[in-house]
Order: C-alpha cells, then sequence, then structure tokens
C-alpha cells in the first residue's frame, strides 16, 4: 500500500512535465522555428543539429538509464559495504574511447558546417545590417553586382524588414552602432553578433518567397525584448519590382489631399531632424537632410522613404497591417506572396490603432530612455524616439502623410 | 586642564572650521560643505571636551591629585624630523610662489603632510609613558593613509623613471634594455620565489638599490632630454595634428579611441603601379566604389606599394558655417595618413554622419599626386 502510494507520488509530476513538454510540440504558430530551415544556410545546420540531437539523445537515455539502474540495483537494503577497488584499466579505456569516438563523429561535420557557413566568396549580393537600440537598419549599396545585376542604382535604406531575392546567396555585413547585438532569423541561418566598430558577415538564402521572422538574441538594453527583425523573400521578379519602387522619385501628396499635405509640413517641422525621406525638399526647395546624428545617441533613425511598402514599424515590433491583412499577408502561398507583399499599407489595412499610440506616446510603448530631464549621460541625445507632444489632429495629419509614403 | 587626547581633537575641530570658512570664502556660500564641516567641527570639539572631562580615560574627573601625575599630564616627547620637514616644505612653498606653480603645489601637500604627521607624533608621543606603546598608536592612526600613499608614489616614481628613460633611449635601444630588464625582473622574482628562505631583509635591500638606481638614472635620462625626434617633433608642432596640410607628418588626430575599431579594417586602400583601388570583407576583386555605414565608426588601411611617398587622403563633404551678414566659412571634412613610404601601411579611423547625397561633392578617397587616384566613397 505504502509502495504503491510512493510509485504515485513519483509518477504524476513526470506525467504532469511530460505532458507540458508533448504538448509545447503542438505549438502551430512558431515563425521562429530552428527546426524548419527555409534556406540552404539554416538546412545546412538542421542536417548537422538533427544527427547531432539523435545521438545525444541516444547517450542521454543509455546514461540515465544506467544511473537510474544504479540507483535501483545498488539501493541500501541493509547490506554489507562491498568490496572496495581501484582502478579498471579495460572499463576506464572503454569509457574515454567510446566519448572520444562520439565526439570525433560530431566534430567532424561540425568543423565542416561552420566552414561552409563562413564562406564569402560565392555570394552575389552584399547587403549592410546595423544594429542600434532598438531597431534594425538595412542599406543597400550601389556598388559591384548590387548595381549591376540588380538594379541597385542608388543605395537603399530601409529598417525593420530585410528585402532579399530567392535562390540567391546573399551577404550581409553587419556591425552595430551602440552596444552589442546579435542579428537572427532562425528559418534562414544562424546568429551572429553585431559589434561597434567591427563588420561581422553572415550568409542569408531563402529558398521560398515569404516572410521569415526574427529577434535580437544578444541582451541589449530596455527594449530589447522589442528589437525584432523580418526577412522577406521575394521572387526575382517581384525582388525587381521591389528595387524599382524603392527607387521611384518621391512626391509630395497631392493638393487634393490637404490632410496629407498638412501632414507633410508637420513630418519636417517635427520628424525629419531624425527621419530621413529621401526626396523630400524643405520650405526653401533644398533637399532635406536629417540630422540623426545631433539627437540620437547611436546616430541614426530609421529612414523612413517608402515606409508603406514594409510591413512593420518601431523595430519590426508592431506591424504596420491589421490582423487580417497581416495574415493575409504571412499565410499566402509562395506563388501569391510577392503580390500581396508588393502591395504595401494600404488605408484599408492600416494598423492605425499601433501607429496612433506610437505617435501618440512612443516611450510608452516601447521603452526608450526617452525622459528628456534623464538625458544628462548621453549629452541630451535619446536612445529612441520622445513623446512629441502632439495633439490628436495633428497626429491623423502624420498618419495621412505617412499612408502616402510608397 | 586640556590633556594630550583633548589637544588633537581641539586641533582637529579648529583646522575643520577653518576649512568650512575657506569652503565658505571659495564656493559663495556653499551650503553643503560649510554646514558638514561645521558639524565635523561641533562633533570634534565635542570629543575634545569629553577627552578633557575624563583626562583622556587615564584619572576620574575628580581626582585632581592625579590629574598632575597621569600619563596623558606627562611629556614624553620623542625625537622627531617632522618639524624639519615642515620647514623644508614651507621654503617649498615659498620658492614655488616665486618661480613655479608645480613647486607651489607639490610644496603646499608637503606642508600639510609634515605638519599631520607632526601634530599626530606630539599627540601619540604623550599617549602614555610607554614608548613602544605610543609608537604602535601613531601606527594605528597613519599607516592606512601612509602605506597607500607611501606606495602610490614610489609607484609614480617607478614610471616615471621608465618613461625619462624611454623618452630619451632611441626606439631600438629601449626595445633592448627593457627586454633585459624585465628578464632580470622575472629572474629575480622567480629566484624570490624558489629560495623561501631568502632573508626579508636581502630582499628589501635589493628592491631599495634597484628603486634607487632606477630614479638615479630616470633622472639622469631626463636632465639629458628626450631624443632628437620627438625633441624635432615638438619643436615643428608635430603633436598639433596638422594631419592633411601640406607640411604634415602625423596623422591620427581623430582617434576612434575604440580597439574594436581599429581591430577591424572597413576597407584596405591600395596604391600599386599607379592604379589606387579598394579591397573590403564581403565584396571580391578590385573595387573602385567602396561603401561605409553612415555613423560608425570606420578604420581605412593605406598601403602604399609604390617607389615614392605618399598619403591618402579621405574627404567626406564639407560643413557651411553661417557667419552671419552674408559670410559663410567652408571646413571640408577630410582625414589622411602621413606620408608613408613604399611597402608602408597606416590607417585612419573616421565617422560620418550624413549619407553621400548629403554632400554637393563626391565623398572620395584620393592619394595626391597620383593622377585620377580616386575611390568613391558611397554612404548609405
Amino acid at each position: 500500500m505504502k509502495s504503491s502510494r510512493r510509485w504515485s507520488n513519483i509518477i504524476k509530476p513526470v506525467l504532469a512535465v511530460s505532458s507540458l513538454i508533448a504538448v509545447a510540440g503542438c505549438a502551430k504558430d512558431a515563425p521562429q522555428d530552428t527546426w524548419q530551415p527555409a534556406g540552404p544556410n539554416a538546412k545546412m545546420i538542421d542536417d548537422l543539429q538533427r544527427p547531432i540531437f539523435y545521438i545525444a539523445g541516444i547517450v542521454g537515455v543509455i546514461v540515465f538509464a544506467a544511473v537510474a539502474w544504479a540507483i535501483f540495483r545498488f539501493r541500501d537494503r541493509g547490506q554489507a559495504m562491498p568490496e572496495q577497488t581501484h582502478g579498471k584499466p579495460a572499463l576506464e579505456i572503454t569509457l574515454t574511447v567510446i566519448p572520444v569516438l562520439i565526439l570525433i563523429g560530431v566534430g567532424v561535420p561540425t568543423v565542416g558546417t561552420i566552414f561552409d557557413l563562413a564562406k564569402t566568396d560565392d555570394t552575389e549580393m552584399t547587403i549592410n545590417v546595423t544594429g542600434q537600440q532598438w531597431w534594425w537598419e538595412y542599406d543597400y549599396p550601389a556598388v559591384g553586382d548590387n548595381a549591376e545585376v540588380y538594379g541597385i542604382s542608388d543605395p537603399i535604406v530601409t529598417s525593420g524588414q530585410l528585402v532579399i531575392p530567392e535562390d540567391t546567396k546573399v551577404l550581409l555585413r553587419v556591425t552595430s552602432r551602440d552596444v552589442i547585438h546579435s542579428y537572427w532569423i532562425p528559418k534562414l541561418n544562424g546568429k551572429k553578433d553585431s559589434v561597434p566598430g567591427r563588420v561581422h558577415l553572415l550568409r542569408m538564402e531563402g529558398s521560398e518567397p515569404g516572410i521569415y521572422a526574427g529577434q535580437c538574441t544578444e541582451f541589449c538594453g530596455l527594449s530589447h525584448a522589442y528589437m525584432r527583425m523580418e526577412a522577406v523573400v521575394l521572387s526575382k521578379a517581384d525582388y525587381a519590382t521591389w528595387v524599382a519602387n524603392q527607387l521611384e522619385a518621391y512626391n509630395s501628396p497631392s493638393a487634393d489631399n490637404v490632410l496629407a499635405v498638412e501632414g507633410e509640413k508637420l513630418f519636417l517641422q517635427q520628424c525629419a531632424r531624425c527621419h530621413q525621406v529621401n526626396g523630400l525638399l524643405n520650405a526653401d526647395g533644398t533637399p532635406n537632410v536629417a540630422a540623426p546624428d545631433q539627437y540620437v545617441v547611436s546616430g541614426a533613425a530609421p529612414n523612413l522613404t517608402n515606409l508603406m511598402t514594409r510591413n512593420t514599424f518601431a523595430g519590426a515590433s508592431w506591424d504596420l497591417l491589421t490582423p487580417e491583412c497581416r495574415d493575409d499577408v504571412w499565410n499566402a502561398t509562395p506563388a501569391e506572396f510577392g503580390e500581396k507583399y508588393l502591395a504595401g499599407v494600404s488605408e484599408d489595412c492600416l494598423n492605425q490603432k499601433d501607429l496612433r499610440e506610437w505617435l501618440r506616446n512612443a516611450p510608452e510603448k516601447k521603452p526608450m530612455y526617452a525622459d528628456p530631464t534623464k538625458l544628462t549621460e548621453t549629452g541630451g541625445k535619446y536612445r529612441g524616439m520622445p513623446a512629441l507632444g502632439l495633439t490628436e489632429d495633428q497626429i491623423s495629419a502624420l498618419v495621412a502623410y505617412l499612408l502616402e509614403l510608397k | 586642564m586640556i590633556t594630550t587626547g583633548s589637544k588633537f581633537l581641539y586641533g582637529l575641530g579648529s583646522a575643520t572650521s577653518i576649512a568650512a570658512i575657506l569652503w565658505f570664502i571659495a564656493n559663495d556660500g556653499g551650503s553643503i560643505g560649510v554646514v558638514s564641516l561645521a558639524f565635523l567641527a561641533v562633533a570634534l570639539f565635542f570629543m575634545g571636551a569629553i577627552a578633557s572631562f575624563v583626562r583622556d580615560g587615564h584619572v576620574l574627573s575628580t581626582d585632581t591629585d592625579a590629574h598632575a601625575s597621569s600619563n596623558a599630564a606627562q611629556r614624553n616627547v620623542g625625537r622627531s624630523w617632522f618639524p624639519v620637514g615642515t620647514a623644508f616644505s614651507a621654503g617649498m612653498v615659498a620658492v614655488g610662489l616665486v618661480s613655479s606653480p608645480g613647486i607651489f603645489k607639490v610644496g603646499i601637500c608637503l606642508l600639510f603632510a609634515m605638519l599631520g604627521q607632526w601634530l599626530i607624533k606630539n599627540w601619540s608621543d604623550r599617549a602614555s609613558s610607554d614608548a613602544a606603546y605610543n609608537e604602535k598608536v601613531r601606527a594605528w592612526v597613519v599607516h592606512p593613509l601612509e602605506i597607500p600613499v607611501g606606495g602610490a608614489i614610489v609607484l609614480a616614481i617607478i614610471v616615471l623613471s621608465f618613461s625619462r628613460i624611454m623618452l630619451s633611449l632611441s626606439k631600438e635601444s629601449g626595445l633592448i634594455v627593457f627586454s633585459v630588464m624585465a628578464a632580470l625582473v622575472l629572474t629575480f622574482g622567480s629566484m624570490v620565489s624558489v629560495r623561501r628562505g631568502a632573508s626579508r631583509r636581502v630582499i628589501g635591500a635589493v628592491a631599495g638599490v634597484v628603486l634607487v638606481a632606477l630614479s638615479g638614472t630616470g633622472i639622469a635620462f631626463a636632465l639629458d632630454g628626450e631624443r632628437h625626434e620627438l625633441v624635432e617633433a615638438a619643436a615643428e608642432d608635430h603633436f598639433a595634428h596638422r594631419a592633411c596640410g601640406e607640411e604634415a607628418e602625423e596623422t591620427d588626430e581623430d582617434a576612434a579611441r575604440s580597439v574594436s575599431a581599429k581591430s577591424s579594417v572597413a576597407a584596405t586602400v591600395i596604391l600599386r603601379d599607379g592604379r589606387l583601388f579598394a579591397e573590403m570583407d564581403g565584396w571580391n576583386g578590385e573595387l573602385t566604389s567602396i561603401t561605409l555605414q553612415r555613423s560608425n565608426p570606420s578604420t581605412i588601411l593605406f598601403v602604399n606599394e609604390d617607389d615614392h611617398e605618399h598619403r591618402m587622403v579621405v574627404e567626406y563633404g564639407k560643413i557651411v558655417e553661417d557667419l552671419g551678414g552674408g559670410v559663410s566659412k567652408d571646413t571640408v571634412l577630410e582625414a589622411c595618413t602621413s606620408l608613408i613610404t613604399k611597402g608602408g601601411t597606416q590607417a585612419v579611423s573616421i565617422v560620418i554622419p550624413k549619407p553621400s547625397f548629403a554632400s554637393e561633392e563626391p565623398y572620395s578617397i584620393t592619394v595626391p599626386g597620383v593622377e585620377g587616384a580616386s575611390i568613391e566613397i558611397q554612404v548609405p
């Protein structure tokens, strides 16, 4: 009776924990799943980690079983102390040789994979990726094959979403403007630290059009959890369209759109000090050049040119699309994806709620050390967007203007 | 009667009161320091009064007969060289007043140190009739200050002597001398650690002799002056970093102060056979157009493979300053290496805050004197 109760006490928690683990495996919406590679680099990692996982699992089971058997078999039953011996060369050599062989079996393919993932001489396109608290900037230089093959005749600067052509070996030059961050799109490759003053190289390739989510994986301050990123893979034809869209000349809102015209003026007064919109002209007709280096610790703020061709804002933390429109894009088939992504954000699909909240009081939505009374340590510079004290009318005007940026 | 112990406390209280007044004058009536020091002075006077009342704890206050015969009332002052030190310091202060602010400041520090030591010595000499105990009492009070300060002074002497020797010796000789010295230190340290029975006195004596020899050599080399190149560089004002001027010899006035920035080269610019090109991680082949990330420290390494001396100049826009009255001043933003001989390399670190399109002139890397040698810098 006593014995069965004891077994019951052990089995219940074991069953509970096992069930939880089993249930966790049923998660459907796991966009950062390392076990679902969507590109050759991630596939290489997957091909390595699966056998290693199986080997480690088998070793683990054997070790746990051996330990459990030893505990049970030799439990204290009041027997006499067994004979104490020292040294058993045959056993010791065996127990040394077996792990060595296992480690060699694991080590050889691991080293091979590391070298394959570090190759840079076969890449076809290069993109600069710069991390800062708490967002990622992507710039596509108009240099070499970028210009000659992919039509990037002028540099393109975006943020939040990395856009790359499918089946193209892209090389990311990853660095940081302030603290150490780490760039990771689990379905496309492993992670790479972005370190101030250093450029680290990371291969990236997607085999199928779609959006792949990622997350900064090096604790980088207050809003580390809000430092997200997404890689968008487009077919080559769609990518050419995307490049052409990005390079289109800026057009001010038409005079009919009174609210957007007002928003443009307000943008120049309030936002253009930090945020660049390529082609935007000052009141005197000169090109507006943002100067985030004067106001922000990292020296940079997201370039908002063609903002509404992206799906996210504020470090990819919030969607520019309503949940329905977002699902429509995210769940699109590879064949339909490009068209849906390139449609950008329409008025009907704009996630007004989060965007308005952001414009109303950005630091409340995403903590960013943005209290102007506590900026002595940074020489008066912000680490993120401050609260601008906009009225609801001004927010409406800005939203109308931002909606035109595509 | 004012006992020895209370005298010390009254003395400290008086000094604190003077400090409070000086603070008040120096800080235009700043309240925190004055209040703190005044409270401290009051506390010290209060403790002095208690010490007086209890005759430093040696006799009962009511036992007036014992007052005259108590230990605290005995004069048992030992020999002290602090009055000499005080006089010497006062002399330094006087000399410093008419000659050099440095001597004056050192004199002031020394004067206060000597006065403090003298005060404590006098006090401890009256602590009891036992000279050994008195010395122990003095040590309790001053050693927590004396030992670290003494250590810092010895360290400063060593560092200063080393620096004088290094600045005086030629680069080649300096390398040899300091390699030998490092080896000797290592050998001596190893011997001491191996021979556990080594006498402390012998080790101390050796260390003392080395210290004296080192400081003597340092003084000798300081008097001899710095080596020729440094004297010439100072005379020609190289340290003013006129890096990109016609007479430029030096560079690196905008050091990134970042080890990682120095160790990670964004681009290597090579001058070979009259051609200027760049190599960058992430780009294959010889580049005549490179990209640097905005608002980010970038280190560019220049390699001169040409027969003649050349320097690399990086230009990244200009700042137009409005001086008023329709007058403006243009400042070209540039950085450059010094003249590099064949086979030489040198790096410059720059941070470019504005994108290329913000400048009417393209950002570029050039080598003056080599026609057509230019690399475009693209800053997205």
